[in-house]
C-alpha cells in the first residue's frame, strides 16, 4: 500500500510570530474553578493578560490596545465556546484578520465538566497551548464575496413559473420565463374550474390566471420565451451560463392580429392536444384563446407546406422556413419550474381506458365540462349524445401503487379534484347519479369543508378500489368491494372517470440533467433538505417550486414559487458572503483526471476551459478531493492541515507520565452538543480532549497516526449521521484502523460514534466509555 | 366489545405468516390497507363467502379462528389477488399458510383427504398423475373427448412415438422407500382416519 503521508506532521513552528493570550474569568464561571494565576505562569506567550469579562467592552479595549502597543500576530482568547462568542472576538481583534485568533474553550468543555480544581487547571492548559499552536499556523484568509447578476431564469411558465417570475421581477429582479410549449398558462389553462374550499364554490380558473398572466406579460422585468428549451447550462461562482434553443413559430408575433383567416385555409386536422385529443385544431393553430403569445403558429410535425394560409393572411405574418435560434443567457439564480404530467391510463388495462370511449381521466372530464372545451360545458357521453346516468370515479389510479409502473406516494390533490368535479355535475346535472370509489379520501384542512359540501350534493362515496371496468349490454360495469359493508359489487354505469396520478415531467427530468440537480426516487426534483429547505435544489443557485418538486394544488405552487423567488432576491440583494476555507486548485499540477468531480459530494467542481474550475459557493472545504487527487494539486484554503497537525501536538504537549489523553473530533453539530454537555453540567473525564474542525472528513489517517504515535491514546471521530459527507467518514474508518494496525498499534484506539445536538448525555457517557476501555488498555 | 389487553400483540399472527416458509420475500402483509381490490377480483368471493380482504383483516387483528373458518377453502389459487394488490401483498400465499396451520392442528382432513389420491398414485406409479376419483369431474369440466384420450393415452403416446407413460420397476421401488422414509405414508394414515 502506498503511503500517502510521512510520519512528521510537515510544519515549521513559526516562533517568530508574537501570541497574545487572554483570559476570561468569566464572572467566576471560569475562575471558580480553573485557577487563573497558574495557568499564566505555566503561558508561554509574548501577552498574558486576564479579564473580569472579556467580552465586554472593556475587553474589547484590552485586547485592541495589547495587539497596536505589544505589535501581536496573533491572539487566543480562552474563555466561553467559540460557539457562543467567536463572532464577537473576531470583531474584538480588528485590525487583525478575524482568522487570526482561536479560542480555547475553558467553560463548556472544562470548567462546566470537572469538578477537580488541579485537573481543569491543567486541562486549561493544554486547552491554551492547543489553540496557541494552532493560531501559530494560521493565516491571512478573507471571506469570498461572490457577486451575482441581478438577473434569473424560471424554466416554465406554468402557474409557479409564472408567479415566480412575478415575484422576482416586483424585486428588481431581470428575469426571463422560458417555456418549452408555444404559450405561457401550463396546465391551470385547461382544467376549467377551480374550487374554493372556503366559499365552497368553484371559480373559472381561467378568470384568475388570465389577470396573473397579463401583468407577467407587461412587466418591464419580465422576458416571455416560448418555444425555447434550455439547452445547456454553466455555473460559475454565483452565474449561470444558460444556452437556450428556441424552435421558429412560422408565424410572426409582431405582425399576427390573430384574426383566423389562416385556420379556414389550412387542410390539415390533427387531435387538439389542449383539450386532451377530444377535438380537432389545424396544423396551424393558436392553442387556446388567451394564449400568448397572442399569435398562430405551426406545428410543422403536421404541416403539409402548401402554403394556403399564407395566401390567406392578410398581414403577410406567415414564413415557412425558419431556422432554430440559439440565445446564450447570464443569470445569477435558476428557479425550476418545470411541472408535471400525469399517469397513463393505458397502464393500468384493467380499467379498459382503451377499449372504451366513455372511460376518462379527470383532466379530460375537465375538458368536457370546460365551457372552452369540446362540448362548450355540455356533459355528454363520448359514445353517444346523451347526459350520462352515472359516473363512477375512481380513484388512486397510478398514485399510492407500488405495482410496477406505478407511484408509491399519494398525489395528494386527486380527492379534491373528485369532489369538485362531482360537485360540479351535481349543480348542473342533479339527476346524475355521481359515485366515488376511493381507497381514503384525503381531504385536510378547510378542503373537508368542501368534502362534506360535496356529500350534502349527493355525491355518493364507496370505500373499495376497483379491480376492473367491463361491458355488460349497454353498460358499462366497475368491480368493487365495497370495503365498509363487506359486500362484493358490479356498478352499472354509463361512464368511468380515472383519478390519474401527478407525475414527473420530462422537462424535470431533462433540466435536473441538463444541470446536474439531484432527483427523487420518484424522480422529481430533491430539495436539499425536504423539511427545512424545501425550495433548494443541490446545485446552489438554483431553486425549485410547484409540482416539478412533488404533488401539489394551485395554493401550494403558488406558496412555493414565492418562496423561491425570496430565495433567489435573498442573493441578489445581501450578495454572498462565503466562508474562505474551500478548495483552490493548481492549475500547474493537475493532471485532469477529474477524479475530484466525480467524488465530490457538493458537485462543486468542474470543467471550464480545460482547467478544473471549484465553485466557492458549493465547496464546503471538506477536503474529500484531496484524497483522491494524485499529483496533489488541490490545497483547501487557510492552511487547515497544518492547524490540525498544530492543534493536536498543542494538545499533547507536556503529557505526563502515567496521564491519559483522548483526542475527540468534531465539526459544528458534534461540538455544540458536546458544549451542551457542559451547559448542563455533566461530568466526562479530564482525559477527553476537543478538537472543533470545519468537517470530520477533514481528519485525515495521516492526522490519526500522527497522534497515536505522539501520545493520544485514543482518538474518537464523532459525526451527524444527517451529514451529507456522514457515509465516507463511516466507510473511511476501518481503512484508517487497518493503517494503524500496520503502525504495531490497538485499532480499537480509534473509535468513531454517531453524535445529534440533544443527545449530550449519550455523548458523556460515550466519553466516559472511552476513557473506560482505554484506561483498560495494556 | 372486544378488549385490546396490554400486552397482547395482535401482529402475532400476521408475523408468523411472514416468518413461514412459503410467504415470498417482502411480502406486504402488514401494509394492507384494506382497499379490498383483491375481493373485487376474487372468483371465490364472487361464487361464495371467501372475501380475501376481509381474511387479511382478521390476520391482522390476530384472528387464530379464521384458521378454522370453512371460507379459507374456497380460494382457487388463480393469484388475481397476488398480482393486483397495489401494495405488494398476496392475499392467496396468506391463505396457502393458513390453510397448511389448519391442516397441523388436524381440522382439515376432510378439506385435504380428496387429495391423498396423488400420494396413492405416487405411492404405486412413481409418478404424479391425476387419480382415478377426479376422473368423472374431468369428464364433465372438459367433455368425452377428455375421457377417450385418457383411456388410450398408452397408444396414442405409440402412435406419436413417445414411450409409454411408466417407470422401471427398481425406480418405482425406490420413490417409494424415499416417501416412506419421510413418512409420508404415515401422515396420509393419519388423514383418512
Amino acid at each position: 500500500m502506498i503511503k500517502m503521508y510521512d510520519t512528521k506532521p510537515p510544519i515549521s513552528p513559526k516562533l517568530d510570530l508574537r501570541v497574545g493570550v487572554f483570559i476570561c474569568r468569566c464572572g467566576g464561571n471560569i475562575s471558580d474553578i480553573v485557577d487563573i494565576e497558574k495557568v499564566k505562569e505555566f503561558i508561554n506567550a509574548e501577552v498574558v493578560e486576564e479579564f473580569e469579562n472579556l467580552c465586554s467592552l472593556n475587553g474589547r479595549k484590552i485586547i485592541r490596545d495589547s495587539i497596536v502597543n505589544k505589535d501581536l500576530d496573533r491572539v487566543v482568547i480562552a474563555a466561553c465556546s467559540p460557539i457562543t462568542h467567536e463572532k464577537t472576538f473576531q470583531d474584538y481583534i480588528q485590525p487583525l484578520n478575524p482568522y487570526l485568533m482561536d479560542m480555547a474553550n475553558l467553560r463548556e468543555q472544562c470548567s462546566w465538566i470537572h469538578e477537580n480544581p488541579k485537573k481543569a487547571t491543567e486541562k486549561s492548559i493544554t486547552l491554551i497551548n492547543a489553540s496557541i499552536e494552532k493560531v501559530r499556523q494560521s493565516q491571512v484568509v478573507d471571506p469570498i464575496l461572490c457577486q451575482t447578476p441581478e438577473s434569473a431564469a424560471v424554466i416554465g411558465a406554468g402557474i409557479s413559473g409564472i408567479n415566480a417570475a412575478l415575484s422576482l421581477a416586483k424585486q428588481g429582479v431581470k428575469t426571463y420565463l422560458i417555456e418549452k410549449k408555444a404559450s405561457i398558462g401550463g396546465n391551470m389553462v385547461k382544467i376549467g374550474k377551480v374550487f374554493s374550499p372556503v366559499k365552497l364554490a368553484e371559480e373559472c380558473g381561467m378568470c384568475l390566471l388570465n389577470p396573473i398572466m397579463n401583468e407577467t406579460i407587461w412587466h418591464e422585468n419580465i422576458e416571455i420565451m416560448t418555444n425555447t428549451k434550455v439547452l445547456s447550462t454553466e455555473r460559475r461562482a454565483g452565474n449561470f451560463n444558460i444556452l437556450l434553443e428556441s424552435n421558429p413559430r412560422y408565424v410572426d408575433e409582431k405582425k399576427c392580429i390573430s384574426c383566423g383567416k389562416c385556420i379556414d385555409a389550412c387542410p390539415v386536422e390533427v387531435p387538439n392536444r389542449w383539450d386532451d385529443g377530444l377535438s380537432m385544431r389545424k396544423a396551424i393553430y393558436k392553442p387556446f384563446s388567451q394564449s400568448y403569445p397572442d399569435a398562430y403558429t405551426i406545428d410543422m410535425e403536421n404541416c403539409e407546406k402548401c402554403g394556403k394560409c399564407m395566401r390567406k393572411c392578410p398581414m403577410d405574418a406567415i414564413y415557412l422556413k425558419g431556422e432554430k435560434e440559439i440565445t446564450p443567457l447570464n443569470v445569477g439564480a435558476v428557479v425550476l419550474a418545470t411541472g408535471h404530467k400525469t399517469f397513463d391510463p393505458e397502464l393500468r388495462p384493467e380499467y379498459g381506458y382503451n377499449r372504451y370511449e366513455d372511460v376518462i381521466t379527470q383532466s379530460e372530464l375537465g375538458r368536457i365540462m370546460g365551457v372552452n372545451g369540446p362540448t362548450k360545458g355540455k356533459l355528454k357521453m363520448l359514445s353517444k349524445d346523451q347526459v350520462p346516468r352515472r359516473i363512477v370515479m375512481i380513484q388512486c389510479v397510478g398514485s399510492r401503487d407500488e405495482k410496477p409502473d406505478g407511484h408509491g406516494y399519494c398525489s395528494k390533490v386527486c380527492c379534491m379534484v373528485a369532489l369538485k368535479n362531482a360537485n360540479i355535475i351535481k349543480h348542473k346535472y342533479p339527476d346524475t347519479d355521481v359515485i366515488i370509489c376511493y381507497t381514503d379520501m384525503r381531504t385536510p384542512g378547510m378542503y373537508e369543508k368542501y368534502y362534506k359540501h360535496g356529500q350534502d350534493n349527493g355525491i355518493r362515496l364507496i370505500r373499495g378500489r376497483p379491480g376492473e371496468v367491463n361491458k355488460k349490454g349497454d353498460c358499462l360495469v366497475v368491480r368493487v368491494e365495497d370495503t365498509l359493508q363487506r359486500k362484493f359489487t358490479e356498478i352499472e354505469t354509463d361512464m368511468v372517470v380515472l383519478s390519474t396520478a401527478i407525475e414527473p415531467s420530462k422537462g424535470s427530468e431533462e433540466i435536473a440533467d441538463i444541470m446536474d440537480i439531484g432527483l427523487t426516487e420518484d424522480l422529481f426534483i430533491k430539495e436539499t433538505h425536504p423539511k427545512i429547505k424545501p425550495v433548494a435544489t443541490d446545485v446552489k443557485g438554483a431553486y425549485v417550486c410547484g409540482t416539478a418538486q412533488g404533488p401539489k394544488d394551485i395554493t401550494d405552487s403558488i406558496m412555493q414559487a414565492n418562496a423561491a423567488a425570496s430565495k433567489v432576491a435573498e442573493i441578489m440583494n445581501d450578495g454572498l458572503e462565503i466562508e474562505p476555507f474551500v478548495a483552490e486548485i493548481d492549475d500547474e499540477k493537475c493532471n485532469l483526471c477529474e477524479d475530484c468531480i466525480s467524488i465530490c459530494k457538493y458537485k462543486a467542481m468542474s470543467i471550464k476551459d480545460d482547467q478544473v474550475y471549484i465553485d466557492p459557493m458549493s465547496c464546503s472545504g471538506c477536503g474529500k478531493c484531496l484524497t483522491v487527487c494524485k499529483p496533489r494539486a488541490i490545497n483547501i484554503h487557510g492552511n487547515i492541515d497544518e492547524k490540525i497537525f498544530a492543534t493536536i501536538s498543542g494538545m499533547l504537549k507536556d503529557k505526563k507520565e502515567g496521564e491519559r489523553r483522548m483526542l475527540v473530533f468534531l465539526d459544528q453539530v458534534g461540538y455544540t452538543a458536546a458544549d451542551n454537555i457542559g451547559v448542563n453540567r455533566i461530568y466526562y473525564p479530564e482525559s477527553i480532549y476537543i478538537i472543533k474542525v470545519h468537517s470530520v472528513n477533514r481528519v485525515m489517517p495521516k492526522h490519526i497516526i500522527y497522534a497515536l504515535e505522539n501520545g493520544a491514546d485514543g482518538v474518537f471521530i464523532g459525526e451527524y449521521p444527517g451529514d451529507l459527507m456522514y457515509q465516507e467518514v463511516e466507510k473511511k474508518m476501518n481503512q484508517i484502523r487497518e493503517e494503524i494496525k500496520e503502525h504495531d498499534m490497538d485499532p480499537e484506539r480509534l473509535q468513531f460514534s454517531n453524535v445529534y445536538i440533544p443527545y449530550f448525555r449519550g455523548l458523556a457517557n460515550k466519553f466516559k466509555e472511552f476513557d473506560d476501555k482505554i484506561g483498560a488498555m495494556p | 366489545m372486544d378488549t385490546l389487553k396490554i400486552d397482547e400483540n395482535p401482529l402475532d399472527l400476521a408475523e408468523k405468516i411472514l416468518k413461514d416458509i412459503k410467504s415470498s420475500e417482502g411480502m406486504g402483509l402488514l401494509k394492507c390497507i384494506q382497499c379490498g381490490m383483491c375481493t373485487s377480483m376474487c372468483p371465490g368471493a364472487r361464487n361464495s363467502d371467501y372475501n380475501p380482504r376481509d381474511m387479511i383483516e382478521r390476520v391482522l387483528e390476530g384472528d387464530e379462528t379464521i384458521i378454522e373458518d370453512e371460507n379459507i377453502w374456497n380460494c382457487f389459487y388463480c393469484y388475481t389477488c397476488h398480482s393486483i394488490c397495489p401494495v405488494g401483498n398476496s392475499a392467496c400465499e396468506v391463505n396457502q399458510i393458513l390453510r397448511q396451520m389448519a391442516i397441523n392442528k388436524g381440522i382439515a382432513n376432510d378439506k385435504v383427504r380428496p387429495f391423498t389420491g396423488f400420494i396413492d398414485v405416487m405411492m404405486d406409479l412413481g409418478l404424479g398423475k391425476i387419480p382415478s376419483i377426479f376422473h368423472d369431474d374431468l369428464t364433465r369440466d372438459i367433455g368425452e373427448e377428455w375421457k377417450e384420450k385418457n383411456l388410450h393415452l398408452d397408444e396414442i403416446r405409440e402412435e406419436l412415438g413417445l414411450k409409454p407413460l411408466s417407470m422401471p420397476k427398481e425406480s418405482i421401488k425406490e420413490i417409494r422407500s424415499l416417501l416412506k422414509l419421510t413418512k409420508l405414508d404415515k401422515r396420509v394414515e393419519k388423514i383418512n382416519e
